[in-house]
């Protein structure tokens, strides 16, 4: 985002000059929904005192009824004013408690100290997403369908890209809110589409992500659509990734990745981060891929890792090295998908590569050939293993990896592994339509 | 009357019907919609000429669509009610006309809005494009003034002599002259707070 010093000073008179009527205090709960406290102008300069309460109590996953009470810290660099109304703008915020401390429940801490753990060590993360997601039509009721055109079909119309267009204000409202928008465009199945900003600091990508999927949903209703973020939303086509490209930049602003000397041009930091993302992959999986049916995309043929390798050369395994090197050079890590709790997503990830950095993890060693033509013998005799097949085998394997757990802390681990496994148990509970049409007439 | 486009957005099929019936044989077009969003995606698809829309159209609130649709102009609203309330009287004062159709549908009185909505409707919008113009002359005005006035102080010359100084160095760069005053404004206030800054 095109950073301008934002003081209260400016940002009062701005509200001041826009006569804005609400201004909405946004901040993230562990579920990676959006929550918003929203006041109106005259309590704007309470608020940025940090003086605004609110009931964490009411908040899922938050807390127990006797520690309720929990302060608003809004951040001063995202106050944004909301293009698609009039008088509305917002600012993201940090929860704190009552005694003045960071809230260990708030994401956005838990993104924050990881990343003073890495600047500790010297590094700054970069992130650049590609978010992918689809716009679907409503059915007769206005209820949400997956139909991607209309099937009234008057003859005397064009046929009109509605999704395009759609788009196209997303573009132009993000734009308006600051972002830089670098590639927006149909993706591979019906109703898909990718909008990609660029790059920025990790805690700013993600605010940049939630920012983003409130406008996508915002305009794409002004449009008659309905956008959802579900990864694998219909069988038979790909589902919705959310490729994440980092790298780490040393506190002189240097690219920490790149090294002129290596044949492969990457820096020994680089090779520890991925040697990092490999080792705990199978555990940072968990937030990458939260839900039950984010393992649904992560399946053969669709265009999704499902396989823990990496490559320079090819697009399908787990983690990318994009050609791209010097000031450029980065990890493109290609499991997460748009369900993820951004803050949480890009802390474990994070983590897991700090913890490559620290302990001298050398990765294993790249793919080269398509590892999807790979026979099961090949992927064992070479060490490749996979992805969880699903949410509660990644949080098997996250109960099992300290230096994960140990980045989101006790708080958000126990809430998360709670709201997870209800998750999971009541999907296994449930009878699905694959069943029925299997079983029923067999037995 | 023959020929305008009506997007008719009812969630009960014979209420559609029946007013589809009544403005077919007006010779006007008509298209359906039964939810909200699939009103705001016709209206956007063939940008009509009058949407109407029912009070209890499933999916998104009727008075949200209203707000979209003429928000971004894609067609002028108005509502179609069986018991007109608090509510849509609040509402119709934020519309463009404020002009609504009751049900059971009389012939006579649907007849007699849509008339009065496409012949309002017309002059409404050459009204606030020629405001729009106005308003934008008038801003432009200002700025020229402002120029003028610092080319004045800068170069101690009169009114007229600053005015056609604007004018030829927005002739020599092929700019507006509303552009050029805007350059001059803030190239002023740039070699300002260079000489506020060099002076603290």
């Amino acid at each position: 985002m095109k950073k301008e010093v934002l003081t209260k000073e400016k940002i009062l008179k701005t509200a001041q000059e826009l006569e804005l009527e609400l201004i909405h205090l946004q901040f993230t709960d562990i579920m990676g929904t959006m929550k918003n406290v929203s006041i109106t102008r005259e309590e704007l300069e309470k608020a940025l005192n940090n003086e605004i309460m609110f009931d964490g109590s009411s908040i899922d996953g938050f807390v127990r009824i006797e520690e309720s009470d929990m302060y608003l810290q809004p951040e001063l660099s995202t106050f944004a004013v909301f293009p698609w109304t009039q008088g509305e703008a917002r600012l993201i915020c940090d929860v704190y408690k009552t005694d003045g401390t960071p809230f260990e429940g708030c994401p956005r801490n838990v993104l924050k100290k990881t990343l003073k753990e890495a600047e500790d060590l010297g590094f700054i993360m970069n992130v650049g997403p590609e978010c992918e997601f689809f716009l679907f039509h409503t059915d007769e009721k206005g209820d949400p369908s997956l139909e991607t055109h209309d099937n009234a079909g008057y003859f005397d119309l064009a046929p009109v890209d509605l999704g395009g267009n759609a788009r196209k204000d997303m573009t132009i409202a993000l734009k308006q809110m600051g972002f830089e928008i670098e590639a927006s465009h149909h993706e591979v199945a019906p109703g898909q589409h990718e909008i990609d900003f660029k790059y920025e600091d990790a805690l700013t990508t993600a605010d940049n992500i939630m920012t983003f999927k409130m406008v996508v949903r915002i305009i794409a209703q002004r449009h008659g659509l309905h956008a959802t973020f579900m990864p694998k939303p219909k069988f038979g086509i790909n589902g919705s990734g959310m490729h994440t490209n980092m790298s780490l930049a040393t506190l002189d602003g240097k690219n920490a990745f790149y090294d002129d000397k290596d044949n492969m041009k990457l820096s020994e930091t680089a090779y520890h981060y991925l040697g990092g993302l490999v080792k705990h992959a199978k555990s940072f999986t968990a937030l990458t891929n939260p839900t039950v049916n984010s393992y649904k995309r992560l399946t053969p043929g669709y265009e999704a890792p499902e396989i823990i390798a990496w490559s320079a050369s090819n697009r399908s395994p787990l983690i990318r090295i994009p050609a791209k090197r010097g000031n450029s050079t980065r990890v493109e890590l290609r499991n997460p998908d748009p369900s993820a709790n951004p803050y949480l997503a890009l802390a474990v990830v994070l983590k897991a590569g700090l913890d490559g950095i620290k302990n001298k993890i050398q990765p294993p060693a790249p793919v080269t050939s398509n590892v999807y033509h790979m026979s099961e013998k090949e992927m064992t005799e070479k060490g490749i293993d996979h992805l969880p097949e699903n949410i509660y085998e990644a949080v098997r394997e996250l109960a099992r990896d300290e230096v994960i757990k140990s980045a989101l802390g006790d708080h958000v681990y126990n809430k998360f592994i709670d709201a997870a496994l209800y998750e999971w148990y009541e999907y296994s509970k449930s009878v699905s339509q694959w069943e029925i049409e299997r079983y029923l007439r067999k037995f | 009357m023959k020929g305008y486009r009506i997007v008719v957005a009812d969630s009960s099929e014979s209420s559609r019907q029946k007013i589809s019936n009544l403005l077919k044989r007006k010779g006007y077009k008509v298209y359906h919609a039964t939810d909200g969003a699939g009103a705001i995606r016709t209206a956007r698809s063939i940008r009509p000429d009058i949407v109407i829309l029912d009070t209890n159209l499933w999916g998104i609130n009727a008075y949200e669509v209203a707000d979209i649709i003429e928000g971004d102009k894609l067609s002028i609203v108005i509502f179609s009610t069986n018991r007109p309330d608090s509510d849509l009287y609040s509402y119709l004062k934020k519309m463009t006309l404020y002009a609504y159709i009751t049900k059971p549908f009389n012939p006579e009185q649907v007849y007699q809005i849509l008339e009065f909505v496409i012949m309002n409707s017309g002059r409404i919008h050459s009204l606030s494009e020629k405001i729009e113009k106005l308003e934008h002359t008038l801003e432009s005005r200002k700025i020229i003034d402002k120029a003028k006035g610092l080319v004045m102080e800068k170069l101690n010359i009169s009114e007229n002599e600053a005015y056609g100084y604007i004018r030829k160095k927005s002739m020599d760069l092929s700019l507006s002259m509303e552009k050029m005053a805007q350059r001059i404004i803030k190239e002023y206030f740039q070699e300002h707070e260079q000489y506020v800054s060099r002076k603290g």
